[in-house]
């Protein structure tokens, strides 16, 4: 469904993304892990457009390099963001709105827009400012609102920073409803490995921007090298 | 705000301005004030819209204002289109200079979009003046003195009968606001304030910067042209010191007074804002200096302009909604 070939980026000196390659699957779940800074983000960046870069990228066969942002997002790719991203100036209904009437131009219905909301949980806030959502909330908003562009492909920045255990376990029962139910496939970035071999198929596993291990998470997740780079993580992950 | 409640205050303000003639129809002097109200309420409506729902901080609305009446009066004058016609050809011009304007204010942020804009501003004024603009009919540093008025089926609406006038005028402002109001509630001001508040979120929901951005400088550049063109065809002649600091001031003023992003409070600001500032006409050379600490005090007592007043305590914390 997605490929990327020999995608690199370079901001000046530093080379963010280094000559990667790889390619999710129709209906897979699959994830994205790494140090920090090893370039995740960047990658989400450049598959929705937000820079420009070497290599190819494609979907659905489509060469994709060189669209704008919001061609990608109405070609059927949607993505949230690591630190949450809301409009102020309007209501959670309308942020949500926004998503189904540019993502999906000519398409608007307000009733999809409403099951979307319902879907992530946000029902009760529905006509508030997004000022009053707490973390949780936002991050459900962004999943709404990527939803309402009715994406086939929904990659998501590290959704399980910053939530407790319980907050976790509804976030993961989320993302595999939106896999399974609405047959949406999806890339997670995440830094909880046990988040990671839980659900997805295939975990890639990248450093300095350069591909370290991919393969079954369990596999991955095994390696040596994967190891060491995670050694100081692992820890943190506990709590 | 609900579209029912700002077409209820716009409704109410220019209901009540169109009841003036019936009681100071022939007090020349307040005529011309109340259309210079109108003429105002429009520029800073349109400045609302740019900066306060779109979050572009363009600085270029006096020179858009500026460039429509020059060139209507130039259409008008050197080439004899009719009024009405050189108006909206004058209209149309300023939107392209305005897209023109807004290309390479795409990709910069706002404080560089500002001093961009605002160059734009400070070359108009030695454009005009200069070798260039007197080749293009501008007058030179004299102006264009002999514009003609609007004519409709020989009908004119000049200086000479206010009272037709004022309504010619209550007319436009009430299309051009209209225009404003019905962008602001359509899908346009929803993409204008995601675009605002995040530009990259808004974007990876499938709305287009580009598009909406330029669409922004081309309708505001439009309705400030028009309505510059209509000025230029009232007063009768035009020069380039309209392009000094005051009027930048004033309508920044009325802006602030009406609350940013508060529209159709610039209505109301432009209202108070001109009516005050006649007001303070005797202070002489003091006015400025009230005028300022006015713009203190209200910035800080209101930051939502006069139409704090009308906000409910939870539209008060999201500004814009
Ligand atoms: N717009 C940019 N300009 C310059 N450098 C950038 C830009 N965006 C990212 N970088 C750099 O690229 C590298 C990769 O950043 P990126 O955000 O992709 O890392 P990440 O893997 O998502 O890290 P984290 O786990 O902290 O989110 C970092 O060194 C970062 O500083
Ligand atoms: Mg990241």
């Amino acid at each position: 469904m997605l490929t990327l070939s020999n995608v690199t980026k370079k901001f000046g000196e530093l080379v963010a993304v280094n000559n990667l390659s790889f390619t999710v699957e129709d209906g897979q779940i699959f994830g994205i892990a790494g140090p920090n800074g090893a370039g995740k983000s960047t990658v989400y960046n450049l598959i929705t457009g937000f820079y420009p870069y070497e290599g190819k990228i494609t979907f659905d066969g489509r060469d994709i390099s060189g669209l704008p942002p919001h061609r990608i997002s109405q070609l059927g790719i949607a993505r949230t963001f690591q630190v949450p991203h809301t409009f102020p100036s309007l209501s959670v209904a309308e942020n949500v709105a926004v998503g189904n009437r540019f993502g999906d131009p000519g398409r608007y219905d307000p009733d999809y827009v409403r099951e979307v909301i319902s879907f992530v949980g946000l029902d009760a806030q529905l006509g508030h400012p997004t000022a009053q959502l707490n973390l949780l909330g936002k991050k459900k908003l962004m999943i709404a609102a990527a939803l309402a562009t009715r994406p086939r492909l929904l990659m998501l920045d590290e959704p399980m920073a910053g939530s407790n255990a319980t907050e976790i376990r509804q976030l993961m029962d989320l993302i595999v409803a939106i896999n399974r139910d609405r047959g949406i496939t999806i890339i997670i970035i995440e830094h909880f490995m046990r988040v990671l071999t839980e659900l997805t198929e295939k975990l890639l596993i990248i450093e300095t921007g350069t591909e370290i291990a991919f393969g079954d998470p369990e596999v991955v997740t095994s390696d040596p090298r994967v190891c060491e780079i995670y050694l100081g993580e692992q820890s943190a992950e506990s709590n | 705000m609900s579209f029912k409640r700002m077409a209820t205050i716009m409704g109410g303000t220019f209901g009540l301005v169109a009841a003036a003639p019936l009681f100071v129809g022939d007090i020349r002097f307040i005529m011309h004030i109340l259309i210079m109200c109108l003429i105002w309420a429009v520029v800073a409506s349109c400045w609302d819209l740019i900066m306060g729902f779109a979050g572009i901080f363009s600085f270029g609305q006096v020179a858009f204002f500026a460039i429509g009446a020059y060139s209507s009066a130039i259409f008008s004058v050197n080439l004899g289109v009719p009024a009405v016609l050189a108006m909206l050809l004058a209209g149309l011009f300023t939107a392209l200079i305005g897209v023109l304007v807004g290309l390479p204010c795409l990709k910069l942020a706002g404080p560089y979009v500002a001093l961009v804009t605002f160059g734009v501003h400070m070359t108009l004024m030695p454009l005009l003046r200069g070798k260039i603009g007197m080749a293009l009919g501008s007058g030179g540093s004299v102006g264009i003195l002999t514009i003609p008025p609007i004519r409709i089926f020989g009908y004119s609406f000049s200086s000479a009968n206010l009272v037709p006038t004022f309504y010619f005028a209550l007319l436009l402002a009430m299309a051009c606001t209209a225009v404003i109001l019905v962008v602001i509630k359509s899908h346009w001001g929803t993409a204008f304030l995601a675009l605002k508040d995040s530009e990259d979120f808004a974007m990876s929901l499938g709305v287009s910067a580009f598009k909406y951005k330029l669409m922004v400088f081309a309708l505001t550049s439009f309705l400030t042209g028009v309505i510059g063109a209509f000025y230029g065809h009232y007063i009768g002649m035009i020069s380039t010191r309209m392009l000094e600091l005051d009027l930048f001031c004033t309508l920044m003023v009325m802006v602030v007074v009406g609350g940013i992003g508060m529209f159709p409070g610039t209505i109301l600001g432009a209202f108070i804002t001109v009516i005050a500032n006649e007001l303070l006409a005797p202070l002489g050379t003091y006015r400025a200096m009230v005028m300022g600490a006015l713009v203190v005090i209200l910035v800080l007592l209101l930051p939502n302009g006069v139409m704090g007043f009308w906000l409910k305590p939870a539209e008060a914390e999201a500004p814009a909604a």
